[in-house]
């Protein structure tokens, strides 16, 4: 697989990500696939901050850790990103009569052919009378001019911007002319080669996992939205929150995440369906709420967007540190289901499927992501329309088999699988309490010992139900791998790409991916460890929680761990070198 | 709000229960358990049209002796609870129960919340100054120096002025009853139903165990019917003035009210026009028409 990786720093404000966003529109415009991965500090603005595109005509899901061009927009970057570089990479500033005075950069530059071009931005606005967010167009040609790709493309993407401000436009268009002159006096001869295209990315998404939870999330019928903002869910929020004159849904910013949690189980026990995104801390707040849904049966979904914790720790990060936490958090014993998306396809597909178990179930549903795929930018086909299936499970809803229920039919604790009638106010039926309490079939307080052992029976009996019911984790790989990678989360792109490399295509490796966290299905997971020499847990966290849930469930101890919690995830060359290193082992 | 039910209204029968009530003699809450069925009942709203969501507090021990769809939820949080319920189904009416302890303590951020953002529901505070199910801790509405389980030497803080506090966030509708005139209760949850937007309710209640200084007789002595003195729930300034001046005589009755408020979901510039609840809408929807915006 050939792959380039260009990277773009600068102070947070100064045009980082939009200059990044109109990089990859154009580059999957011209038959490439992209991946961008942001890095960014919890400030608004002066913070050090980066827009990295991993291109490539073959597919790519990850981000390396060593990129072809840094292109900075002030000197910090100059400093601090030089060793981002690879052999022979290209440094792009705009900062004028720059040297580099320590002598280990030095030193860095001439053993590993780093070329550094400087860009005469201030003079060529200057000549211009251009205001100097132009910039922003300007470097951009210089880029595009050095990827080899045509400057009619970029005039589409700044018409698609400005089209309406002719004088602007214009402005542009000037920038643009200037920035593909420049480029051949400051870097004759130098060019970045990419492979060739091919067109079947032209036609696809470019969105990050938020928009595409977002989408899911809207193709799943919700028709209610309660948020408190907390990166890496906040994306979420202000997508929901900008499509709802489309989609008239009934969107509400709550005071916290108490209230946003609450208002989603008031508006799920009316019948509708409705959902809330938080991260750790506010997903901490949530747990008393989490904890009442799992004994009023009500169903209900919470999206936890993991960042590293604990505290407020590093919050514009990413981190798998929160899978106990979903697993384990509320107090009492209730049935739930944990499941966590891998990228802008899962964000999608899995969002109806939260709803369904949801209500099948009568349980909570917890919807992991992290700040990686929140982010992110991932190519994706289109999304298949035709696959979700709204199941609601036993939510009653004809005249006539409303009129035939008791109460006492809606915590009947003799129901198959736990699983009882539920019905909704305003349905011409027998009422019943949704009891916080231990109660009785309908709901009445009820204390005595008998009733609460098989309230609980009843509830629990879900649990086992639930887990026939999930598909086994996903496997690819051969039949009888010597090496068993088992993940979850946003590794899966990184993982994928890292089997394709060269160095890794060649063993018997296979990759066991798990959706379906909570209850958790094993028996794929102990066939496969099984006969294979060595199991290996990938994971961003410390503890391999994934690997313990594992442990718990299989007996099965992991032999082997690679993990990560310094807030990055896992880079491309870097995981391929820690697996590499791990078949050694 | 229009009347959903049929011609034939129902009976304070359908509203009962087999449940046995289980609060204290004399204490307050079987007055306004009272006042809520005859209100429903009233309004002519059969059983399976409304929602009752309960807080945590001897209050919430209502949640199994009344008719109606109910949710028995968490402390301090029914307010929100029954906010999201509200919004996804504002056909139906929704009541709130809740203490003085879980509103103005646990729970007090969402008072505030819910007061600026004029959710449709009736919020019934069951005031009896104290925390009655945890046996008689002091709350926040609690008088200072009040020796209470857990203060012997008497509340040190500071009473917290419900009423000065509530009008300071501009509500659309205050009233005050209180648990010994189940015919005003009746008449004022009444208006709170039918209420365009957030109604609060302060219901003083005795209670008889643990509130010894603001007894049914105390109560009884200086409640009095303001409205029926021509008081005018349409004067702001006089209606905060009347609520916050308890010294001598407690004004009882619709204290305050406007309908010029629009109720949130009416606010959601994105739903205005539409026909349907949100829960009517849930259905699989096709997502390319939005597709294209990532091309």
């Amino acid at each position: 697989m050939t792959r380039l990786a260009l990277k773009i720093v600068g102070a947070q404000g100064q045009g980082v990500n939009s200059v990044g966003e109109m990089c990859a529109k154009g580059l999957k415009r011209s038959g490439y696939c992209v991946f961008g991965y942001r890095e960014y500090m919890s400030l608004i603005k002066g913070g050090h901050s980066s827009y990295q595109l991993d291109i490539s005509a073959d597919g790519v899901r990850s981000s390396a850790e060593r990129v072809d061009i840094v292109v900075t927009f002030n000197h910090h970057g100059l400093e601090k990103n030089l060793r981002d570089l690879k052999k022979g990479g290209i440094l792009l500033h705009q900062t004028p009569q720059w040297k580099f005075r320590n002598a280990e950069d030095q030193t860095f530059i001439a053993e590993q052919g780093i070329r550094v071009i400087e860009m005469p931005t201030e003079a060529i606005l200057k000549k211009l009378k251009a205001k100097p967010i132009l910039g922003n167009v300007l470097i951009t040609s210089v880029v595009w001019s050095l990827l080899g790709q045509p400057q009619e493309q970029l005039h589409e993407l700044v018409r698609e911007q400005f089209g309406h401000k002719k004088d602007l436009l214009e402005m542009n268009f000037a920038c643009i002319a200037e920035g593909f002159a420049a480029c051949k006096v400051i870097a004759p001869g130098i060019a970045l080669s990419l492979s060739t295209t091919d067109p079947q990315w032209k036609d696809r998404l470019l969105l990050t996992g938020s928009q595409a939870m977002g989408l899911g999330i809207i193709h799943a019928g919700c028709r209610v939205y309660v948020g408190y903002p907390m990166t890496p869910s906040s994306p979420l929020l202000t997508f929901i929150a900008d499509m709802q004159n489309e989609t008239k849904m009934a969107v509400k910013q709550a005071e916290d995440e108490i209230t946003a949690a609450q208002m989603m189980v008031g508006a799920m026990h009316m019948g509708t369906r409705a959902i809330t995104a938080t991260s750790g801390g506010g997903f901490d707040l949530m747990t008393e709420t989490l904890s009442l849904t799992g004994i009023t049966e009500t169903p209900a979904v919470f999206v936890l967007a993991q960042r590293p914790g604990p505290g407020t720790a590093l919050p514009t990060w990413t981190a798998q540190g929160d899978l106990l936490l979903a697993v384990g958090s509320g107090h009492g014993e209730f049935a739930r289901l944990v499941l966590a998306v891998s990228d802008a396809q899962d964000c999608f597909d899995l969002m109806p499927e939260a709803f369904n178990y949801a209500e099948e179930f009568q349980i909570p549903v917890i919807v992991l992501t992290d700040k990686q795929i929140a982010e992110a930018l991932f190519t994706q086909p289109k999304f298949n329309q035709a696959v979700a299936k709204l199941r609601r499970g036993a939510l009653v809803t004809s005249l006539k088999e409303l009129a035939s229920l008791q109460s006492s039919d809606r915590y009947d604790p003799s129901a198959p699988d736990g699983v009882s009638k539920r019905w909704v106010p305003g349905m011409q039926a027998a009422v019943f309490c949704a009891q916080g309490d231990e109660h009785s079939a309908d709901g009445s307080v009820s204390e005595e010992s008998e009733n609460a052992r098989s309230q609980m029976e009843k509830r629990l009996k879900k649990i086992e139900a639930l887990k026939q019911a999930l598909p086994e984790p996903l496997y690819i790989g051969p039949k009888n791998p010597e090496t068993l990678l088992v993940s979850w989360g946003s590794n899966r792109g990184v993982i994928l790409d890292v089997l394709e490399s060269a160095e890794i295509k060649k063993q018997s490796i296979g990759y066991l991916h798990y959706q379906y966290l909570w209850p958790i299905k094993t028996q794929s997971f102990e066939m496969l460890s099984r006969t294979a020499k060595r199991t290996i847990f990938v994971e961003c966290n410390h503890g391999g929680q994934l690997a313990e849930l594992l442990k718990l469930s299989s007996g099965r101890d992991a032999t082997q761990h690679i993990l990560k919690f310094d807030g990055r995830p896992f880079f491309y060359e870097e995981l391929r070198d820690r697996v590499l290193s791990a078949l050694k082992s | 709000m229009k009347n959903p039910s049929a011609s034939s209204g129902p009976s304070m029968h359908d509203y009962a229960s087999a449940n046995p009530c289980t609060w204290c003699d004399g204490c307050g809450d079987y007055g306004i358990w009272t006042a809520v069925k005859r209100a429903l009942v009233e309004l002519k709203f059969q059983p399976w049209q409304v929602l009752l969501c309960y807080d945590v507090g001897c209050h919430g021990n209502m949640s199994d002796k009344i008719g109606g769809y109910r949710f028995h939820g968490l402390h301090g949080r029914v307010i929100p609870l029954a906010a999201g319920a509200a919004l996804a189904n504002p056909s139906i009416p929704v009541m709130a129960f809740g203490g003085d302890g879980a509103s103005f303590s646990e729970g007090v951020g969402h008072l505030v919340h819910a007061i600026r953002s004029n959710y449709r529901m009736t919020f019934v505070m069951h005031n009896n100054a104290n925390y009655g199910l945890t046996t008689g801790q002091a709350s926040a509405l609690t008088w200072q120096d009040q020796k209470m389980n857990s203060s012997p030497n008497g509340m040190p803080e500071s009473t917290l002025n419900s009423m000065d506090f509530v009008f300071s966030l501009q509500p659309t509708f205050v009233a005050r009853g209180w648990s010994g005139d189940i015919s005003q209760m009746t008449k004022i949850l009444t208006a709170a139903i039918r209420h365009r937007g957030f109604a609060y309710v302060d219901m003083l209640q005795a209670c008889p165990s643990y509130n010894k200084f603001a007894t049914h007789e105390w109560l009884l002595e200086r409640c009095y019917d303001a409205n029926a003195e021509g008081h005018d729930p349409k004067n702001f300034e006089k209606a905060r003035a009347l609520a916050v001046d308890t010294q001598k005589r407690v004004a009882t009755g619709i204290l305050y009210q406007t309908e010029d408020a629009p109720a949130f979901h009416e606010r959601l510039k994105a739903r205005e026009g539409l026909k349907t609840t949100p829960v009517e809408e849930v259905r699989i929807v096709d997502t390319s028409v939005w597709e294209k915006g990532f091309m």
